[in-house]
């Protein structure tokens, strides 16, 4: 038992901290399908962080500062220059991945996967079996508290939360709903670059290409399966997880007899299921409309 | 006509913008922009072969483009044409192993058809949820292509595994020369007809039958189409089943034709080139046909730079990705731009 | 002078939508703005309450500068803005709605919250309690939590935008005094109105906006009389109109119902919905046991504060809603269970509330939006020529009087007026047998309203039966041959004419008949 809940809390966590960087998101108005563009940068300079740094925190900070990067060009692209947000967020998406394989290749001189000496700080024995578990994992519920008082509890988060659902009433109240969508992006950068470090850096201390495999969109997911609630999205995200976790338990349990990679698919339908689910509870989960405007004449 | 040019130098406007943002990304990861540049002008438009190796990669991503445009014209964000693709291939090289031995004119064609019926079906799922449901079909999708491409693993590492094979990439056993449509090299007049043929009745479709120019109102406005009497949900069905089908019809040529085989994960950025095809060409036919052309010299480029200049071949993943960026947005500069001639001036 | 204007201009793209504007208001008044749709009121309001640069022009208020276009600047010197349709975020509770916009209170407790708004609610009299959704509360509240809501701060300058547009008579009679209570407390109120009567009722000045410009004011209102009124709101540009049109368009007088047409009683009605319930969905509460008929060539009018199932009953015509009970005759066929594209082979035909939204696809081309009908006559694959379609509507549109420049333009880039002929072009056709007109003339100048006004009493001269759905009673009254009152998905009362004011406003606050 102890295992599956270990290996949920170390599959759930980077997917909590992207879903709550969705939310965030989503709230302010933007469907953000960059967020597995930005984890993964973030996963790729935590680790060449510590390489070349020999420091987690120094490595950290370069994470926050590339992720916070991202989310301006997101942001520019998006507010200033009217792109749709689908696209931009893929195409933000493209970025990360190719430009973390560009900055392995020139680094390293190699596509291979890159080890660092050490990663995250644990939490130590004090917490039994859990030991191995990241401070970020500790961390977790707390970031899921804060971010829950800051879009619920403060006035800032009800702009916020104004800026996505009536611009027009921001507006009126003297908000400026395109800042607002800044500042969502930027604490979204943020939370991407936590999920990232977690991911590369949290337990295997390892980069690979294409490591975050869709686990950003499923972040985004959980987002909209958790209604953009924070505690409802980071649910949705330990509920991936868990399924995750139990499809890598039965691998272990049924060997062979059972498909390997359609196990691995489990966490990808559960994502399906989510968002079916979640349609039909609440009549749809169509914020955005009007895709039909790609097209000019 | 007159009408295509804001979009066609909008476009032109931004890819320059996208391909400014590449060179400083070169710059910062440590190699040369104008070496980069330089290198992948002349691998995917002016080294010899260059045209014939464009349409190769081109052709079977402008089929699948044409799918993109129709779902996008209708509304609906069908982007897991990756999905549709490797569904479309996998159905194509079940049927092939099971009519292996029957003469080459009943497997040809039953590989097609099983090959648009497995992409229209992996397109099908997605579609139901979204118009029955409402659940958001860029996940579903997006979700789908991840989960295809596990199937493709599965089906080239299990029921189609050439135990010949070595090497860590499990590929399926080859497909046998007789139901080749094309060399490895990968252009031939079979491809050449289909792509044409596909072209033409997509066209057609669009812009010559009710569905045609239904879905573009309902792509834009459904709740107005409804309010006509529309049974919305069956232009948008039939959006998602022509798109899966066309990218179905692609992931078949790929395999009959250059791949002859499937490996696992083979052609990775398939799809999203095609809905980047579709974008640039503002989800008009012709524009495809020639944004297709431009993204195959990229594709084939993709080859060229790390075996014979000796850059990464990601590089072209950040031309795309860049270009996927800007490529939805406005300016009203640009707009007034490209006015300038006809005296439009107007306050945005 | 609390306000003072000078000189505003605001240009939106080729449409002057303010020109030249200078207007002078005295502090502690209750001031009217009037003037017909697209006279300049809105804009004048969001240039005054900084949501729209003005491109020429300044403000001052209270004898001071300040930056126009700015919120932030225009809220800090008291001026606040209660807009037409109101903006609060649906999903925030009422406190919620209050706190984003006030100043303090950076981070707060949920209690605490409620307990601070809910003191200012109490104070200003408004019943409604502070945890309750913006979603949940009917039309009449929301407006009081967005006064409230504009009130949060110390405003010295109140604007109301077409406040009365969503109040029944005796709820814009409350609103009225509550106006007259915070002008006693030392606030300055604008009203932005378009109905004379409710001018002389409240205000104490008007100025009248007319094509962008101001025509006249501020006048005393105990100085002009009604028919003058009229005469600055509509100009001369309606020369052409009768007595009872321009009645109902200024809102000067009651309509004495001149234009009742003769309806052969003996005549089976076109439309026949007996008892019919539909269940509770989005759009509000569902019908309740509806009875309603239209026998041909009537206007059947429905009158009613919004949100009362005006939109559950034209869905349920149209086959678009969930009929738990009773049945509904088309033409003297029962439609109940046949979808929108049988009920429109039978001859029904929309002009639906939302013309941008339901009655068109703005970023589609005339001829599509024009064609759609066609099309769908046909099987979904069907080879067509759009050569055909187009010089059909072409036709269409130079029979209709539309002002275009090509059938390829965008349905975006038409005015209102022109944008409402192109669906009246679609609907009303040779085959028609019942419209439904639903709110037709919202947002329309005073020709495009005399035009659709004129249509529909065509189509009644060919036989057709309409039902006509709209909150101006005015309106009502000049057009239809009967008023039908909706009361939470009931009919409340029908009236024959002559129709009296009170009587209808009494049934439209659900006073039994």
């Amino acid at each position: 038992m102890d295992e599956i809940l270990i290996a949920t809390l170390r599959s759930g966590t980077p997917l909590v901290y992207a879903a709550l960087a969705g939310v965030i998101a989503q709230r302010a108005g933007i469907w953000h399908l960059g967020l597995e563009g930005l984890m993964i940068a973030g996963a790729c300079a935590t680790i060449i962080g510590i390489v070349v740094t020999q420091s987690v925190l120094v490595a950290l900070i370069i994470a926050v500062a590339v992720c916070m990067l991202g989310s301006v060009l997101l942001w520019l692209v998006v507010e200033k220059l009217k792109a749709n947000q689908i696209i931009a967020g893929l195409g933000l998406t493209g970025l990360g991945l190719g430009g973390t394989t560009l900055a392995v290749q020139s680094i390293f001189g190699t596509q291979a996967a890159v080890s660092a000496p050490f990663g995250l700080p644990k939490i130590g024995p004090a917490f039994g079996p859990f030991a191995s578990l990241s401070v970020l994992a500790l961390l977790m519920p707390v970031a899921v508290i804060v971010v829950w008082i800051m879009l619920r509890r403060t006035r800032f988060g009800l702009r916020l939360t104004a800026s996505g659902e009536h611009p027009f009433a921001a507006r009126s109240a003297g908000v400026n709903p395109s800042m607002m969508r800044l500042a969502a992006l930027l604490i979204g950068g943020v939370l991407c670059a936590l999920a990232g470090a977690e991911l590369a850096a949290g337990s295997l201390n390892i980069f690979a290409q294409n490591m975050t495999a869709g686990r950003g969109f499923m972040g985004f997911a959980a987002a909209i399966f958790g209604a953009g609630h924070p505690i409802g999205a980071s649910c949705a995200a330990l509920f991936f997880a868990v399924v995750g976790a139990l499809g890598i338990r039965a691998q272990i349990v049924f060997g062979d007899r059972v498909p390997h990679d359609l196990l691995l698919a489990l966490p990808y339908i559960a994502t399906v299921f989510g968002i079916w689910l979640s349609a039909r509870l609440r009549g749809g989960t169509k914020a955005l409309t009007g895709f039909g405007e790609l097209r000019d004449q | 006509m007159i009408g295509n040019v804001v979009p066609a130098v909008r476009a032109a406007v931004f890819i320059v913008i996208a391909l400014v943002l590449c060179g400083v990304i070169f710059e910062i990861a440590g190699f040369s922009a104008p070496l980069m540049f330089e290198s992948i002008l002349e691998g995917a438009f002016l080294r010899r072969g260059a045209l014939e190796q464009a349409l190769r990669w081109g052709l079977p991503m402008f089929i699948t483009a044409l799918g993109v445009v129709i779902s996008f014209r209708a509304g609906y964000f069908n982007i897991g044409g990756q999905g549709q693709f490797y569904m479309g291939a996998i159905a194509a090289a079940f049927v092939a192993e099971w009519l292996k031995g029957s003469p080459a004119a009943l497997v040809i064609p039953a590989c097609f058809i099983a090959g648009m019926t497995g992409g229209a079906l992996w397109a099908l799922w997605p579609g139901i949820l979204r118009i029955k449901s409402g659940a958001d079909e860029v996940i579903t999708t997006l979700m789908g292509n991840f989960i295809a491409s596990l199937v493709l693993v599965y089906v080239t590492a299990g029921p189609l595994k050439d135990p010949s094979g070595s090497g860590q990439q499990a590929s399926s056993r080859p497909l046998d020369a007789a139901y080749r449509i094309s060399n490895s090299i990968g252009l031939s007049p079979t491809i050449i007809v289909i792509a044409i043929l596909t072209g033409v009745l997509v066209w057609t479709l669009l812009n010559r039958t009710s569905f045609g120019v239904l879905a573009g109102l309902a792509g834009r406005n459904p709740t107005m189409v409804e309010w006509q009497g529309a049974r919305v949900w069956r232009i948008g069905l039939a959006s998602f089943l022509i798109s899966g089908a066309l990218a179905g019809l692609a992931g078949t040529i790929e395999f009959m034709g250059p791949n002859g085989r499937l490996a696992g994960g083979f052609l990775p950025g398939h799809g999203f080139t095609a809905i980047l095809i579709a974008l640039v060409a503002n989800l008009s036919v012709v524009g495809t046909a020639a944004a297709a052309l431009f993204f195959g010299g990229l594709a084939s480029a993709a080859l060229f730079l790390p075996i014979l200049a000796g850059l990464p071949s990601a590089a072209i993943d950040i031309i795309n990705a860049a270009i996927s960026l800007f490529i939805t947005a406005k300016s009203g500069f640009i707009d007034r731009l490209a006015n300038l001639g006809k005296g439009q001036w107007t306050k945005s | 002078m609390i306000l003072e204007c000078r000189n505003l201009t605001v240009r939106y793209g080729k449409v002057t939508a303010l020109r030249d504007v200078d207007v002078q208001l005295e502090a502690n008044r209750i001031h009217a703005v009037v003037g017909q749709n697209g006279a300049g009121k809105t804009t004048f309001a969001r240039v005054v309450a900084g949501l729209v640069r003005p491109d020429t022009g300044d403000l001052r208020m209270a004898g001071a500068p300040i930056t126009a276009g700015n919120v932030s600047i225009s809220r800090q010197s008291g001026i606040e803005l209660v807009h037409q349709s109101f903006a609060l975020p649906p999903s925030f509770t009422v406190a919620e709605a209050m706190q984003f916009g006030a100043d303090g209170g950076t981070l707060f407790t949920k209690k605490a919250l409620e307990r601070r708004w809910q003191a200012h609610l109490d104070k200003l009299d408004i019943r409604v309690r502070a945890d309750r959704r913006i979603r949940d509360l009917p039309v009449e509240l929301q407006q009081a939590v967005e006064i409230a809501r504009a009130l949060v701060s110390d405003a010295k300058l109140l604007i109301l935008d077409e406040p009365t547009a969503v109040l029944s008579p005796e709820g814009a009679a409350r609103l009225f005094d509550q106006v007259r209570h915070l002008r006693d407390r030392g606030v300055t109120v604008v009203l932005i109105l378009h109905k004379i009567r409710e001018v002389l009722a409240v205000a104490e000045t008007v100025t009248v906006l007319r094509g962008g410009e101001r025509v006249a004011g501020p006048l005393e209102t105990t100085q002009i009389d009604s028919d003058r009124l009229a005469e600055l709101i509509i100009g001369s540009a309606s020369d052409e109109l009768d007595e009872e049109d321009r009645a109902a368009l200024t809102g000067a007088a009651i309509p004495a119902h001149a234009h009742a047409s003769a309806v052969s009683d003996g005549a089976a009605p076109v439309l026949d919905m007996r008892d019919v319930s539909t269940l509770r969905d989005s759009d509000g509460p569902g019908l309740e046991s509806i009875d309603l008929s239209i026998r041909p060539g009537e206007i059947v009018g429905i009158a009613g504060v919004e949100g009362n199932g005006q939109r559950s009953l034209v869905r349920t015509i149209a086959g678009l809603a969930n009929v738990s009970e009773g049945t509904v005759g088309l033409d003297g066929r029962d439609v109940t269970r046949k979808s929108l594209a049988d009920r429109r082979v039978a001859g029904l035909r929309i002009i639906p509330f939302e013309r941008n939204v339901e009655g068109l696809s703005l970023n589609s081309p005339l001829w599509e939006n024009w064609s759609a009908l066609g099309l769908l006559r046909k099987p979904l694959f069907a080879t067509i020529s759009p050569g055909g379609f187009r010089r059909g509507c072409v036709q269409a549109l130079d029979n209709w009087d539309v002002v275009y420049a090509d059938v390829n333009q965008h349905a975006g880039s038409l005015s209102g007026g022109n944008a409402q002929k192109l669906i009246l072009s679609r609907e009303i056709d040779e085959t028609a047998r019942l419209v439904i007109a639903a709110q037709p003339t919202r947002g329309l100048d005073i020709g495009a309203t005399a035009f659709v006004w004129d249509a529909l009493r065509r189509a009644r001269a060919r036989d057709c039966g309409i039902l006509f759905v709209s909150s101006d009673l005015d309106e009502i009254f000049d057009i239809s041959d009967r008023v039908a009152v909706m009361v939470s998905g009931r009919i409340q009362a029908v009236f024959e004419p002559p129709f009296e004011i009170s009587r209808v406003g009494a049934a439209m606050t659900g006073a039994v008949q």
